[in-house]
């Protein structure tokens, strides 16, 4: 009896030991994350990769604790101690320093065991495929649905129709036959044939007409571009701002194109997207000549410019300029652009044709606050108009020569 | 039955063949295309066919000549933080464009105070340090909050960890003006 008593107390005791070093472990770890999340990952990844420090796999085995601390404590100083180790790593990382973290004890060893024993990251499904929303089916695939639905109506009734006929013991006709029969019996009659020339030339003239006016209009052009790039993550979902990348905005006749050192500015350290994995990104690599995996340009290395389909294009005759119209006229690119932050596939919004060009004139007001450089013409305008609201055409936005010259 | 079969095919294809990827028809393409090379059009006078050239090496543009002469290296940023002065004065209009342009360049990391919360939220984007953050010692062995108008700028120019440079984006006037709107958020109680 007592030696069962004491095996039970035994296993009892060592159960209760192992849980709690369980809890207080997770505990560690949990902080431990934390902490990593708050400090270390602009700079270091959980995996072997090269960030803008090394990646943290395994890095509690390859230096000692005392040494890790004393690392992050104040790298310098471990570097300046003459310390080989500190002064490798140094080197390696093109002397980018770190930042110290003066973090207490327990912190470090909250850190430091959630470093050795990172969760293993649960393996996310990608869901791209589903993502892709059902956008209902287009208008030329309904029609062709009616259609096919129509002929194979007429076919039904015309057997339906020779099927009767057999049972009466008439003679039975095919389709073409009944529809050639409807047909002369139709142009038997002479108000039929006018009034059916009269809706046709109607029809005809409204669709030459419509052809005519499309005619260096693009509206909804919509190219397929060489990299898949979405205004709806970038400018949407990550918030940001159009002229982040399309800087000449503000200072030039062009809207620019960003080169592709704007693109590297976040993707040297993202290669890869929500959406398209590596694949499109890569794209950008491929022209700037970068390594994603030493996360180094390559040397010597070609440079390719990235062919983009230009989409928003007025003819050469008409002048326009970009920054007049963001800062002067104080406009958001929306205004001409549509909702750029939620297109996929950017399209071009507005139909950019003289009359809609004059439309806003005439019914925008010019913004006169916060523009000390007109200050004197905007008095002047004011006295003259008094009270009225002033319209960009009223200060000459819609004469001849201010876009034709 | 064939017939009738070739006929649907032959509709579905011609209907499904309209689609709105081409550009469309134009008038007189003599003047709506320009004969001078527009700026992101290609030629066959230039070995990379770029329409768009970069100033010629070695040359400053008229007004560019800049006061700002420290290399991006580590010595170059220590160098900047000691001897760079901003030649724009803290006043009320360069502020108020500092502001602006901080919303554009610098918000969608940093967040609307400096304070990280932007709206990227990507790992290597969270982990932002805050400007007004007097604790832990960055490479110059000053906090946050103390970074002098030449390492902020610096930073800008050059890039710093994660972070790009932004030189090919801001003119330096640009860049001084958010210096000076940074030195404000440095100041912000925590």
């Amino acid at each position: 009896m007592t030696i069962n008593f004491r095996v039970y107390f035994r296993f009892i005791v060592l159960s209760v030991f192992y849980f709690a070093s369980i809890f207080l472990y997770a505990d560690n770890v949990e902080n431990g994350e934390k902490i990593y999340k708050q400090n270390c990952t602009a700079c270091h990844l959980m995996t072997k990769a090269r960030l803008v420090g090394p990646g943290l796999e395994g890095v509690t085995e390859k230096y000692e604790k005392e040494w890790l601390i004393k690392w992050i404590r104040n790298s310098q100083a471990l570097i300046a101690s003459g310390d080989e180790r500190a002064i490798a790593i140094f080197e390696e990382y093109d002397k980018s320093v770190m930042t110290s973290f003066d973090f207490s004890d327990e912190e470090f060893s909250d850190l430091l065991a959630y470093l050795a024993n990172p969760p293993v990251e649960e393996v996310v499904v990608s869901s791209g495929v589903q993502t892709v929303e059902n956008q209902g089916m287009s208008n030329s695939t309904i029609l062709m649905i009616i259609a096919l639905v129509l002929v194979t109506v007429v076919f039904l009734l015309v057997s339906v129709k020779n099927s009767l006929k057999t049972a009466l013991g008439k003679e039975t006709e095919t389709v073409s036959q009944t529809l050639i029969n409807k047909y002369k019996l139709f142009v038997s009659n002479n108000i039929n044939v006018l009034f059916i020339s009269a809706v046709g030339l109607i029809v005809g003239l409204k669709f030459v007409y419509d052809l005519l006016m499309g005619v260096g209009v693009t509206t909804n052009y919509q190219p397929a571009q060489p990299i898949a790039f979405s205004h709806e993550i970038h400018a949407g979902i990550n918030g940001v701002d159009c002229n982040y990348c399309h800087t000449s905005a503000r200072h030039s006749k062009h809207s620019g194109i960003p080169s592709a050192n704007v693109c590297m500015n976040c993707h040297t350290y993202i290669s890869e997207g929500s959406k398209y994995g590596t694949k499109e990104i890569a794209k950008i690599y491929e022209a700037v000549g970068f390594d994603p995996d030493s996360r180094q340009y390559i040397e010597g290395y070609e440079q390719k410019p990235i062919e983009w389909v230009r989409i928003h294009n007025l003819p050469d005759h008409a002048y326009f300029n970009h920054s007049q119209h963001v800062v002067a006229g104080g406009l958001e690119c929306q205004e001409c652009h549509g909702p750029v932050e939620e297109m996929e596939v950017l399209y071009q919004y507005s139909e950019l044709t003289m009359g809609w060009c004059i439309e806003c004139h005439r019914e925008t007001e010019v913004k006169m606050e916060g523009n000390n450089y007109y200050t004197h013409l905007h008095d002047q305008l004011k006295e003259k108009y008094k009270g009225k609201p002033i319209t960009v055409d009223m200060i000459g936005g819609i004469e001849c020569g201010k876009c034709h010259y | 039955m064939r017939n009738k079969i070739l006929f649907i095919i032959f509709v579905s294809v011609f209907i499904s063949s309209c689609s709105n990827n081409g550009a469309g028809y134009e008038y007189m393409p003599n003047m709506y295309r320009s004969p001078s090379l527009e700026t992101y059009g290609k030629n066959n006078f230039f070995s990379d066919s770029l329409n768009a050239r970069k100033p010629v090496l070695g040359t400053i543009a008229r007004g560019n000549l800049s006061s700002f002469n420290f290399d991006g290296s580590l010595e170059g940023y220590l160098l900047a933080g000691k001897e760079a002065i901003n030649p724009y004065e803290n006043n009320s209009d360069n502020l108020e464009e500092g502001k602006k342009l901080y919303a554009m360049f610098c918000k969608h990391c940093h967040g609307e105070y400096g304070a990280g919360g932007g709206s990227i939220t990507h790992p290597v984007y969270s982990a932002i340090p805050h400007y007004n953050d007097d604790e832990l010692l960055r490479r110059c062995d000053l906090p946050m909050s103390q970074l002098t108008a030449g390492h902020l700028y610096h930073a800008i120019t050059y890039g710093l960890n994660a972070m790009g440079p932004h030189a090919s984006q801001l003119t330096e006037k640009e860049r001084w003006q958010i210096v000076l709107y940074v030195q404000e958020l440095q100041k912000r109680p925590k």
